[in-house]
């Protein structure tokens, strides 16, 4: 078996090098990123709300505005960006580029015959393959996972990074599962299609919608089942805000009433002036109800990344297994 | 009833029963009803399109048949894909080779792949050759990236051989090597070859059969010496006494040239002991399956 993984790996040399470049590059540069602003020790005393640095430095107390522009300089600069960027395509990219060619370039090549001539079980042939590939893409991206954890944490130095759902599904383990999900989704495609450059433009379709309707989907389903009654008062950026109830929150209790008819029992739209004309203020009722919203607090970090990975590798096993069994069927030409 | 699924038929290596494959409106093979015997050496002839490679490729599992049944060594191919392929050495149409791997690598490969495949035989093959072990195949010549391709099917040490028209882009000296290192292991270790043709005279010192086939259909099918002496080539009308007209075809120098068949055996009823040349041979059953005597020699 090392002997099929070493050729496989040598059939695939480009994209073995360029992922392994790819990858580690990226590692390095969050790496580095989190080392220039933990090497800033921003002063735990300067933390707004006791865990994130300013946002916005003008803002910051006096003696705390020198460290909160330098660590804003480094945190929104447009290395810190371009870092993030490539973080967030890294899994895709790598996923598509070996998933692409591991069945299709063999067909398109005319070496399908020979090497399928050769392993009798043309299952087992694509399953060394898959085995090979997967071996090299999972340290890979979860090394670039955990740069990109380390980012975040030293982003939000007063917050563990496993225990809070900012930017979550670019970083950590996810990048090894997305990363996985491309991989065996462009591998279906390569294998139903028996082309190369097909199967990369509607792998990047595909990815570019299921990444940007993930967090909607998750959001509106599985979620919703898991999320708690949020504090009206502050905004806990570690939580995960997962929707917000047609139900309204009023002096800290769920009030079921209709906002429309609060705003016309409590607040009348024209105050009727008195005889001299003059109109009164209106009277005091207090804070008005406010939209109730349902989050996942920040501890439930891993129940969520376990969901939504299992789910993530659900996929990519279907994938997979829909590769194994076009491969059986399809003419190697 | 082998273990694998397979039933020994004792002496034939390859057997095609009634198969039939179509594609879409073109009837590639039709009805074909063939046996190769193990240990001989074939000559799948034909001209382009006649079905040869879709015969190979049925054989290899490659392409399902729409009717009949095949065997290799006694294995159907498509109730039991690795047991038959395990029996089956093949070399494909076009040397097929990665780019970037070395010769070593392409044997590392195909060890990898089949348990059964002998490193060593294939390097002894290859190194033979004078190709060296080191270079990257994408740089080999046409004629070495073949034998590449002949030294891993012969690697497997598979009892049948399927070549499907490895001499197509070959120059004559390339071609004769090949013919050579190929006709060398099959004499050593005993297997049996099936070399589709679409030139007659590569194949001709080769065989020791002959199977001609056109439009899908297997028009002669015999051993080769057979082939020639019941086969009769004039240059006139008048046929040899109960002979029957195969095909005519346009001659190099003559006018139309007719081949006959004989009624039994070799020289036909009482005529002397003559031989027609293969080319002659597989051009009359051509001109005959083409339904016209349009075909020009060159």
């Amino acid at each position: 078996m090392l002997a099929r993984i070493r050729i496989t790996l040598r059939q695939h040399r480009f994209e073995t090098i360029a992922a392994t470049v790819l990858c580690l590059g990226v590692a390095a540069a969050g790496f580095i990123e989190a080392w220039r602003l933990n090497s800033l020790n921003f002063p735990q005393s300067c933390l707004q709300d006791g865990h994130v640095p300013w946002f916005d430095p003008t803002m910051a107390p006096t003696q705390c505005s020198v460290a909160a522009q330098r660590f804003h300089d480094i945190s929104d600069g447009g290395d810190m960006k371009f870092v993030f960027l490539f973080e967030q395509i890294l899994p895709f990219i790598v996923g598509i580029a070996f998933g692409a060619p591991i069945v299709a370039r063999e067909i398109e090549t005319g070496t399908a015959p020979l090497s399928w001539a050769l392993a009798g079980s043309r299952v087992r042939w694509l399953f060394g393959k898959i085995l090979a590939v997967v071996l090299l893409l999972v340290p890979l991206l979860l090394i670039a996972g955990l740069s990109a954890d380390a980012r975040q944490g030293a982003l939000v130095p007063g917050v563990d990074p496993h225990a809070t759902f900012d930017y979550y599904a670019d970083r950590g383990v996810f990048l090894v599962f997305w990363g996985l999900a491309a991989f065996f989704g462009t591998l279906a495609l390569g294998t139903i299609f028996g082309r190369t450059m097909p199967a990369v433009m509607v792998a990047l379709l595909v990815c570019v919608f299921a990444r940007g309707l993930w967090e909607p989907a998750w959001n509106h389903t599985v979620l919703r089942g898991f999320a708690v009654v949020g504090d009206a008062n502050s905004y806990n950026s570690a939580d995960l805000y997962v929707y917000e109830s047609n139900e309204l929150y009023l002096d800290g209790k769920v009030w079921t009433g209709d906002i429309n008819q609060w705003w016309e029992s409590n607040q009348p739209i024209t105050p009727t002036p008195d005889p001299s004309g003059v109109i009164p203020p209106p009277p005091d009722f207090g804070p008005p109800p406010q939209p109730l919203s349902y989050v996942i607090h920040g501890n439930q970090y891993w129940l969520v990344a376990t969901i939504e990975c299992a789910a993530l590798l659900a996929g990519s096993l279907f994938c997979g297994a829909v590769a194994l069994i076009w491969v059986g069927r399809r003419k190697p030409y | 009833m082998r273990a694998d699924g397979g039933t020994s038929n004792g002496t034939a290596a390859l057997v095609a029963r009634g198969l039939s494959k179509r594609y879409h409106r073109t009837l590639a093979l039709d009805a074909v009803d063939l046996t190769v015997p193990a240990g001989s050496v074939t000559a799948l002839v034909g001209p382009n399109g006649a079905g040869k490679t879709t015969l190979i490729r049925v054989c290899m599992a490659f392409e399902r048949p729409n009717a009949g049944s095949v065997e290799v060594d006694g294995v159907d191919p498509w109730r039991h894909r690795s047991a038959a392929l395990r029996r089956v050495g093949y070399v494909p149409q076009s040397p097929a080779v990665y780019r970037g791997m070395t010769v070593a690598d392409h044997v590392a490969m195909a060890r990898s792949l089949h348990s059964g495949f002998d490193s060593d035989y294939a390097r002894r093959r290859i190194a033979q050759l004078g190709i060296p072990l080191d270079q990257r195949a994408d740089t080999l010549s046409g004629g070495q990236a073949a034998q590449l391709g002949l030294a891993i099917a012969l690697g497997t040490r598979a009892k049948v051989l399927l070549l499907d028209e490895p001499l197509a882009n070959l120059d004559p000296l390339a071609r004769r090597e090949f013919i050579q290192v190929l006709l060398d292991a099959v004499h050593a270790d005993g297997s049996t070859a099936l070399l589709s043709s679409h030139i007659v005279t590569d194949v001709e010192d080769a065989c020791d059969r002959l199977t001609i086939l056109g439009g899908g259909k297997v028009l002669l099918d015999c051993p080769l010496e057979e082939a020639r002496q019941t086969h009769r080539l004039t240059d006139s009308d008048s046929p040899p006494p109960g002979a029957t007209a195969i095909g005519s075809f346009l001659g190099r120098k003559s006018g139309r040239l007719t081949l006959w068949r004989l009624p039994e055996g070799p020289g036909g009823q009482g005529g002397p002991p003559e031989s027609t040349s293969l080319e002659d041979v597989v051009l009359g059953y051509l001109a005959a399956g083409r339904g016209t005597a349009g075909l020009q020699l060159n």
